[in-house]
């Protein structure tokens, strides 16, 4: 087969064995791989009221198609579990080598199930695969491990080669909070998965394969990944994150009044010291890429800073605005320690930026004293910000609590309406009273609110491809479904969402074609998209979710923005759900009508 | 004489040269343990590293390289398929690979296909 390679590899853990299964070429055909075809095989197998924390749960790892053959930004592996943090699904994008090593591997997808008795390594070696007793890694952090491992294999060149994807201490100790760290990398959105495979006892995932992948038309293949590459280089957008990583969007939603601060509440006061300028004149960046990326945004700060001592990653967005500006922090440095932190231990930081947004409120709400939490948790307090963190995931002291999550503090103190998230999990820092139709789909996605699942910012607010209002209503459900069916499509064939700044959906369709012989048009694959949107939006639904958890907390929707340049916006998401669901073809509870699912192929009922 | 030039500075990692490679030398065929570069990582830093051919001078020759206050062992950028590593070599039939620069007149795809001018082609 060109691209797929139509095996997968399941390992039990409870019985200690793996075995090696077809994959069906219907089911490649409908669902292409990647994220659909393990959301796909998720959902066979795994009852939706399954506790996240039973063996059997499943984790399934899969690799698009399109990841290893050298097509631009093929490197995206998905993670798919039923999630300990939002009982719904949840599907992380890893980063780096894994995914293509995977496939090297002779995989393009890898099931979990069981639970071992001991904790264990599931090794995948050149074709090997071996379950190794982990008991002196237990309790290591990600980074560690990472080391350790490979200095036991005992040979430095394939040590080389070897990719591993590990938990740490957060995950071991079933907070659902918990990411997994491959390569150094988090994967972005995996909030929940940690825990799961905490709770399966398994330390870690090592993969090393030699095994080689079919192109359909080499030669044409080969032109026209020339050809993006040139495109990229000419987008102004590729290229500012090119030089300084997704950081460069702090400018710019700090411009629009999107960057929230002290827990969604306040426009931040003009920022000196957090942007671009300050990354770069503050941090030496040395860009390290994914597999087969031609922009390479992930940047190390390869400096001798005091707070890094030459091994730490330079913030990103998504540690700027969660773990900083929305908990009041405006030191680079900081935000970076506290960034490498989440690393370290395993820990999302998205998810927990937004428990510690929330603690920080309760505690200047007066609902709990910094005495009784034992540490100085303030808007702004840095130093404690970083000891908590390291706090929550060894799980000592009252930082133990932070560890499930915003929505469960908030709660535990009688104050729900605290917490600034949806499904369980915070909000990605965009306001969405700012950028309504991000908004709409904080609200509408079925993983929760991570901007991951759709780039509407894109469109809204960098106007790539139309030049849309943030703050207008007007063609955002549109926007949104689209911008959920590309980023499920993409997901699937195994590409970075990313560059969709510098390439329209459609410059991607001959690339797939020539990569895997088929003769896909555009439409094509956004159909496919949203019968994979569709089929993830029956499982959580069986899993319990309905239209009352389509929302967003009361702040976004009742307290307009008090200051800044979005000053006096609501979140008008009322507006815009009938029209979503009417586009989707779904009922007025958002329940995908029967004519629908047959439409897509998918089960009715 | 046209030579490819290696910055490792600017290298991000990312075997994009390693894919470009291997698919330009087998047909259709992507396979990094099959290509004529491979990107050699120690720490935070990467090297793209390009075959040459296997000559005992190289090795009665070594000695230890000094980049920023780390000491390398020279086998680890060596460019030769040597014996002693896994690398260069083809797997199933041993024969030892070594850069061609993709024909005559020289187009290594591993150049067109670096984005981050870590590779560059240069005549000197």
């Amino acid at each position: 087969m060109n691209g797929w390679i139509g095996r997968c590899l399941r390992i039990n853990l409870t019985q200690g064995k793996h075995h090696i299964e077809e994959i069906d070429p219907k089911l490649l055909e409908k669902f292409l791989g990647g994220r659909g075809l393990g959301v796909k095989a998720f959902v066979d197998e795994v009852a939706p009221q399954v506790d996240p924390f039973s063996p059997e749960n499943k984790l399934v790892f899969t690799s698009g198609p399109l990841v290893g053959t050298g097509a631009i930004t093929g490197a995206s592996c998905n993670v798919i579990t039923k999630s300990a943090l939002t009982g719904g699904l949840v599907c992380a994008k890893m980063r780096g080598h894994f995914g293509a090593e995977l496939k090297f591997a002779g995989f393009d997808m890898l099931i979990i199930e069981g639970k071992a008795e001991i904790p264990v390594i599931i090794s995948i070696l050149d074709d090997k695969v071996k379950l190794i007793p982990a008991l002196e890694y237990w309790g290591r952090t990600t980074v560690e491990t990472e080391e350790l491992f490979k200095k036991n294999l005992g040979d430095p060149w394939s040590a080389r080669e070897t990719y591993v994807a590990s938990i740490g201490p957060a995950g071991e100790r079933l907070l659902p909070l918990a990411n997994l760290v491959n390569d150094r990398f988090l994967p972005v959105g995996g909030a929940g998965i940690g825990a799961v495979m905490g709770s399966k006892n398994l330390k870690a995932i090592a993969v090393r394969g030699r095994h080689s992948l079919q192109v359909a038309d080499g030669n044409r293949f080969m032109q026209v990944v020339t050809t993006l590459i040139n495109k990229l280089n000419s987008a102004p957008l590729t290229q500012s994150m090119s030089q300084t990583g997704t950081a460069f969007l702090v400018g710019l939603c700090y411009q629009k009044g999107i960057l929230p601060q002290n827990n969604f509440r306040r426009a931040p006061l003009p920022l000196r010291n957090i942007g671009t300028e300050a990354l770069n004149s503050g941090f030496a960046l040395r860009s390290r890429g994914c597999f087969a990326c031609p922009i390479a945004c992930i940047k190390k700060a390869d400096v001798k800073h005091p707070a890094y001592e030459g091994k730490g990653m330079a913030p990103t967005y998504l540690a700027i605005g969660s773990l900083g500006v929305n908990c009041g922090i405006t030191d680079l440095a900081t935000i970076g320690m506290a960034s490498m932190m989440c690393g370290e231990m395993g820990l999302d930081p998205v998810a927990a930026g937004g428990a510690l947004a929330t603690i920080m409120e309760l505690v200047e709400k007066k609902v709990i004293t910094p005495e009784e939490l034992k540490i100085d948790l303030r808007f702004g307090n840095g130093e404690a910000m970083v000891e908590a963190l390291r706090l929550m995931a060894t799980k000592k002291g009252y930082a133990r609590r932070l560890g499930q999550g915003g929505q469960a503090l908030a709660e535990e103190f009688g104050r729900p309406e605290i917490f600034m998230g949806v499904k369980n999990l915070p909000l990605a820092p965009f306001d969405p009273r700012a950028i309504q139709g991000m908004g709409l789909h904080f609200a509408t996605c079925n993983y929760g609110p991570h901007h991951l699942y759709a780039y509407t910012f894109i469109d809204e607010l960098l106007n790539v491809h139309e030049n849309l209002e943030p703050t207008e209503l007007e063609g955002k459900p549109l926007l949104v479904k689209r911008y959920q069916d590309t980023t499920a499509v993409m997901d699937s064939l195994g590409l970075c969402n990313w560059p969709l700044m510098g390439l329209k959906f459609n410059n991607y369709v001959p690339m797939v074609n020539s990569c895997l012989g088929t003769s896909y048009k555009a439409d094509d694959l956004l159909f496919i998209g949203e019968r994979i949107w569709n089929l993830e939006k029956g499982f959580n639904m069986r899993a319990g979710f309905d239209a009352s958890h389509d929302t967003l907390p009361d702040r976004f929707t009742k307290e307009p923005i008090p200051d800044g340049p979005a000053e006096g916006q609501i979140s008008r998401i009322e507006e815009m759900i009938p029209e979503y669901y009417h586009l989707r073809g779904w009922n007025e509870q958002g329940e995908p009508l029967p004519e629908t699912l047959r439409a897509f192929d998918l089960e009715v009922g | 004489m046209p030579r490819i030039k290696i910055d490792h500075t600017k290298c991000t990692g990312c075997r994009h040269c390693e894919t470009a490679c291997s698919l330009n030398h087998v047909a259709n065929t992507v396979n990094p343990r099959r290509s004529r570069v491979r990107v050699m990582r120690d720490g935070n830093r990467y090297y793209p590293v390009i075959a040459g051919p296997f000559v005992d001078a190289a090795c009665t020759s070594k000695h230890y390289i000094v980049i920023g206050e780390q000491t390398y062992d020279m086998c680890a950028f060596c460019r030769a398929s040597c014996p002693e590593k896994p690398y260069f070599i083809e797997a199933e039939t041993g024969i030892p690979l070594k850069c061609d620069f993709c024909g005559i007149p020289p187009s290594p795809s591993c150049v067109r296909w670096c984005n981050s001018g870590a590779l560059e082609l240069v005549e000197d």
